[in-house]
C-alpha cells in the first residue's frame, strides 16, 4: 500500500491531469451550461473533437518519440498511420484472408501494428544509412508510393482514390479485454449510433463512451513510450539526438538503437491510425497515407514541444480547439446549448446589424469574418508555426520544462512545495507587519 | 495442384507474350519517339521547377519547403497577368508577346519577395539546427496556400480547380497537334521543351560566365573561403533566394497553361514533391544533376504513362515509379547522380 502511495505521490501531476481529463466530459457540461455557457462553447472543445485529439495526439506522439528523441525527422509517418487505418478498415470487411470480418478490433488494431512494425524495420533497414535531410526524404519516399498505391489499388475499393469504408461490420468496434464481452465498450463517432451507459445517476452518452475508451487506449500507449523513454534504451536515443558519434565511440550500435525507436514509434502510430478508423469507420488516402499528415504531427509537435513526450498531444489540443472555434458550423443536434464557431456566436451576440456595417467600399463586417476567419485555421497556424518556430522553438511544453529546470512531473510538484514553504514561512510575518501598522 | 494455382499458372503463360507483345510495341521507333518527345516536355518542366530548390540548397543548405507554394503563386500572377492581357480577339503572336510579359512580370515579383523572405525570415535562422529552416519554410507553405485559397475564393475562382481563364489564354496553335517528320507532337510540349532548354542555357550562363555566378559556386563550395576572399556571402544568398524563387514562379507560369497541371492551390503539393525527387536524384546542390535528373525522370514519367495507358492497369504508375527512383537512388548512391558527400559543408 505504502508502495502504491509513494509511486502515486512521484506522478502526482500525471495523475492529477489523468483525474482531470476522467472528470473533463462531466466538467464540460457543467460549464457549457452554466450562466456563460455560450462563450465557454466556443472555447472549450467539444468530448468529440476530444476524440479525435487523443489518436491524432498519439500519432504526433509517435512522431516525436523518433524524431524529436533521436534527432530523424521520419517525415513518412504517415504510412504507419495509415497501415493501421486500412487494415482495421480492411479486417472489418473481410478483406484479410484468413480474417473474418467479426474479428475484434483489438486484434485487428494490433495486427496493423504488427504490420507497420515490419514496415518500419523494411524502411528503416534501408532508411538509417542515411541521415539528415536525405533521411526524411528517402521517408517521404516510401511513403509516397504507398500513398500512390493505396490510391489506386482497386482491390481496396471500387474507388480507392476516394478511400473506403466500412460495410461489413455493422456494429461500432469494440475497445476492451477481447472475448469478455463485460469488459468490452464500443467506440463511434457522432454520425454513428454509438453505444450508451447508464449506472445509476452516471449516464454517458455515446461520444463520451468513445472518450474514454479511446483515451484509456492512448494512456497506455502514452505510459509504455515513457516508460520506453525513461530506460536505457531512451538515455541512448537521446545519446544518439545530442551525438551520435560520441555514441558510437563509446561502443553503442546506433544502427539498432535507432531502428529500435522507429519501430516502436511505428507501432503506435499504427495503433493511433487504427483508433482513428475504428472511431471514423471510414479513410481516405488523404487523410491517412498522404505526407501532409506527417505535417500535420510535425505541427502539433513543434507547438507542443518537440522532444517532449506529452508536448505534441498538447498541440493537437491547440490545434483542434482553433479549428473548431474558427468552423462555421452549427452545433449538430447532440449539442443542445450555445453553437460552434465564430461565426454563430457573432451572429447572435452582435446581432446582424453590426456584421451588416460597412468597413471599406461595401465589404462589411460579416463578409469579412466570412472570408479571413471562416475555416481557415490553417492560416493562423501557420502564422503561429512561424512565430514559434522564431520565439518560441522549445514549444510549450518545453519551454515550461525549459523555465522549471526538468520535467513538469518531478519539477512541478517541488516548486509548488517551495513557493507553499516560502508563502508559509512569510505570510504570517507580512500578516503582522500590516497589522502592526 | 489446386485449381487456383493452375489458374494463376495459365494467367502467367498467357501474360509472358502479353509482356513481349507490347515491348515490341513500345520498341516500335514512332512510338518510341512520340515517348521520348513527352518525355522531353516533361523534363521541362521539371528542371524549372526544380533550379530554384537545387541553387538554394547548394549555396546555403536550406531546403526549401515552401518552393511548391511559390511555384503556385507564380502560376496564379501569371495567370492574373495574362487574362488581364488577352481578350477573345488576340491573335496568336500578341499572346506569345502576353506569356513574355507574364513571365517578366512575375519574375519580377517573386524575386524581390524571394530576397525578402530571404533577408527577413531565413537569415536569423542560419546559426540554428538545419532542421528549423526546414520547420520554418513548412509553416510558410501553411500560410501561402492559405492566403492564395482565401484570394481565389474572394474573386469566386474554385480554388481546388484549375484555372480555366488562364487556361484560356493559350493561343491556338499550341494545343493543335503537328506531325513532324512522321510522328505527331502537340505545339504545347514543343513549347515547354524550347522554354525549358532557354532556363537552362540562362542558368548556366549566370553561373558560369558572369561574376556573381563565380561568386555562387565558390560559396556552394567554401562559403568560409569565399568570405575570407573578401566577398560579401550573405548578399549572395539573398540573390540566390530571389533567383531561385523566381524561376519557381516562371516555371508556373508554363504550367497554366499545361492542361494536366493548370493554375490550383493543390499545385503547391504536386510541384513540390517531384520538385524533390529531381533534386536529391541529381544530387543536392548540382545544377548539372538537376538537369541530368529531370531529363531521367522526365522520361521515366513519360515511359510509364505510355506502359500505364496500353498495357498496365494501374493509373497510380508513373507516379509511384517516380518516388521509386527517389528510394532505389537514396538507397544505391545517396548523394546523387553528380552531388558529393558534402553539399557546401553542411
Amino acid at each position: 500500500m505504502t508502495a502504491l502511495r509513494s509511486y502515486l505521490r512521484r506522478r502526482v501531476v500525471l495523475v492529477a491531469l489523468v483525474a482531470f481529463l476522467g472528470a473533463y466530459p462531466g466538467l464540460h457540461n457543467l460549464l457549457v451550461s452554466s450562466p456563460v455557457g455560450t462563450e465557454l462553447a466556443l472555447v472549450l472543445p467539444r468530448v468529440e473533437t476530444m476524440v479525435s485529439v487523443f489518436y491524432f495526439g498519439l500519432f504526433a506522439m509517435s512522431f516525436d518519440f523518433v524524431s524529436g528523441y533521436t534527432g530523424y525527422l521520419s517525415f513518412g509517418h504517415a504510412a504507419f498511420f495509415g497501415t493501421g487505418a486500412y487494415t482495421v478498415i480492411l479486417v472489418a470487411n473481410g478483406k484479410i484472408p484468413f480474417l473474418a470480418s467479426s474479428t475484434p478490433f483489438m486484434l485487428s488494431l494490433l495486427l496493423g501494428a504488427v504490420l507497420a512494425v515490419m514496415l518500419a524495420l523494411l524502411i528503416g533497414a534501408v532508411s538509417f544509412r542515411l541521415s539528415g535531410v536525405y533521411f526524411a526524404m528517402i521517408t517521404l519516399g516510401f511513403a509516397q508510393v504507398l500513398y500512390v498505391f493505396v490510391r489506386n489499388w482497386d482491390y481496396l475499393s471500387s474507388n480507392p482514390r476516394d478511400g473506403m469504408s466500412v460495410l461489413e461490420h455493422p456494429a461500432g468496434f469494440e475497445v476492451g479485454v477481447p472475448g469478455i464481452d463485460a469488459l468490452n465498450l464500443q467506440i463511434a463517432s457522432a454520425d454513428f449510433v454509438g453505444e450508451t451507459i447508464s449506472m445509476g445517476w452516471i449516464q454517458l452518452s455515446a461520444a463520451e463512451v468513445s472518450y474514454y475508451m479511446v483515451g484509456l487506449v492512448v494512456l497506455a500507449c502514452y505510459l509504455a513510450m515513457r516508460r520506453a523513454l525513461r530506460s536505457p534504451f531512451g538515455r541512448t536515443m537521446v545519446a544518439i539526438r545530442e551525438n551520435e558519434e560520441r555514441a558510437r565511440a563509446i561502443g553503442y550500435d546506433t544502427f539498432r538503437y535507432k531502428l529500435g525507436a522507429f519501430t516502436v514509434s511505428a507501432f503506435f502510430a499504427a495503433i493511433a491510425g487504427g483508433l482513428f478508423a475504428g472511431y471514423a469507420r471510414s479513410v481516405t488516402p488523404e487523410n491517412t497515407f498522404f505526407f501532409l499528415v506527417s505535417g500535420d504531427a510535425l505541427l502539433a509537435a513543434i507547438l507542443g514541444g518537440f522532444g517532449t513526450l506529452a508536448g505534441p498531444l498538447l498541440g493537437r489540443l491547440f490545434h483542434e480547439s482553433l479549428s473548431e472555434f474558427l468552423s462555421d458550423q452549427a452545433g449538430g443536434p447532440h449539442i443542445d446549448v450555445g453553437q460552434l464557431g465564430l461565426l454563430p456566436y457573432l451572429r447572435q451576440t452582435l446581432g446582424e446589424s453590426t456584421l451588416a456595417t460597412e468597413l471599406y467600399n461595401g465589404f462589411t463586417v460579416g463578409e469579412f469574418v466570412e472570408v479571413f476567419v471562416n475555416g481557415h485555421e490553417s492560416l493562423y497556424l501557420g502564422v503561429l508555426f512561424v512565430l514559434f518556430v522564431f520565439y518560441v522553438p522549445n514549444g510549450l511544453l518545453g519551454s515550461v520544462q525549459d523555465r522549471l529546470g526538468g520535467t513538469v512531473g518531478s519539477e512541478l510538484p517541488a516548486a509548488v512545495r517551495r513557493l507553499w514553504g516560502r508563502y508559509r514561512t512569510e505570510l504570517p510575518t507580512t500578516i503582522r507587519r500590516l497589522w502592526g501598522r | 495442384m489446386t485449381g487456383a494455382a493452375l489458374a494463376a499458372m495459365s494467367d502467367v503463360a498467357v501474360a509472358t507474350p502479353l509482356f513481349v507483345d507490347s515491348l515490341l510495341d513500345f520498341l516500335d521507333p514512332g512510338t518510341l519517339a512520340s515517348v521520348f518527345v513527352d518525355g522531353l516536355s516533361k523534363a521541362a518542366l521539371y528542371v524549372m521547377i526544380t533550379a530554384g530548390l537545387t541553387l538554394i540548397f547548394g549555396l546555403m543548405g536550406v531546403l526549401n519547403f515552401a518552393h511548391g507554394s511559390l511555384t503556385m503563386i507564380g502560376a496564379y500572377a501569371g495567370g492574373l497577368v495574362l487574362v488581364v492581357l488577352v481578350s477573345d480577339s488576340t491573335g496568336s503572336v500578341a499572346r506569345i508577346g502576353a506569356f513574355f510579359a507574364a513571365v517578366a512580370v512575375v519574375f519580377a515579383l517573386l524575386a524581390v519577395a524571394g530576397a525578402g523572405i530571404e533577408m527577413k525570415l531565413v537569415r536569423p535562422l542560419y546559426d540554428r539546427n538545419p532542421l528549423y529552416q526546414i520547420l520554418l519554410t513548412f509553416g510558410l507553405t501553411l500560410v501561402l496556400d492559405e492566403l492564395v485559397e482565401i484570394i481565389v475564393h474572394f474573386y469566386g475562382i474554385q480554388p481546388t480547380h484549375e484555372w480555366q481563364a488562364a487556361m484560356a489564354t493559350k493561343p491556338a496553335f499550341l494545343t493543335a497537334t503537328y506531325s513532324l517528320l512522321g510522328l505527331s507532337v502537340v505545339g504545347l510540349d514543343l513549347f515547354e521543351i524550347a522554354f525549358g532548354v532557354l532556363t537552362v542555357v540562362a542558368v548556366w550562363a549566370f553561373l558560369t560566365r558572369t561574376r556573381y555566378g563565380l561568386y555562387i559556386r565558390a560559396g556552394s563550395e567554401d562559403s568560409e573561403m569565399t568570405e575570407a576572399l573578401g566577398i560579401n556571402v550573405r548578399r549572395a544568398f539573398t540573390v540566390v533566394f530571389g533567383l531561385g524563387v523566381g524561376i519557381a514562379a516562371v516555371a508556373g507560369v508554363l504550367l497554366a497553361w499545361d492542361v494536366t497541371w493548370g493554375a490550383s492551390v493543390p499545385l503547391a503539393a504536386e510541384t513540390l514533391l517531384p520538385a524533390f525527387v529531381v533534386v536529391i536524384v541529381g544530387g543536392l546542390g548540382t545544377f548539372r544533376g538537376t538537369v541530368a535528373a529531370a531529363i531521367i525522370v522526365g522520361l521515366v514519367d513519360a515511359t510509364m504513362t505510355w506502359w500505364f495507358q496500353n498495357v498496365v492497369d494501374f493509373p497510380g504508375l508513373p507516379e509511384m515509379t517516380i518516388f521509386l527512383i527517389l528510394v532505389v537512388m537514396l538507397v544505391v548512391r545517396p548523394q546523387g547522380l553528380f552531388g558529393v558527400a558534402e553539399v557546401g559543408g553542411h
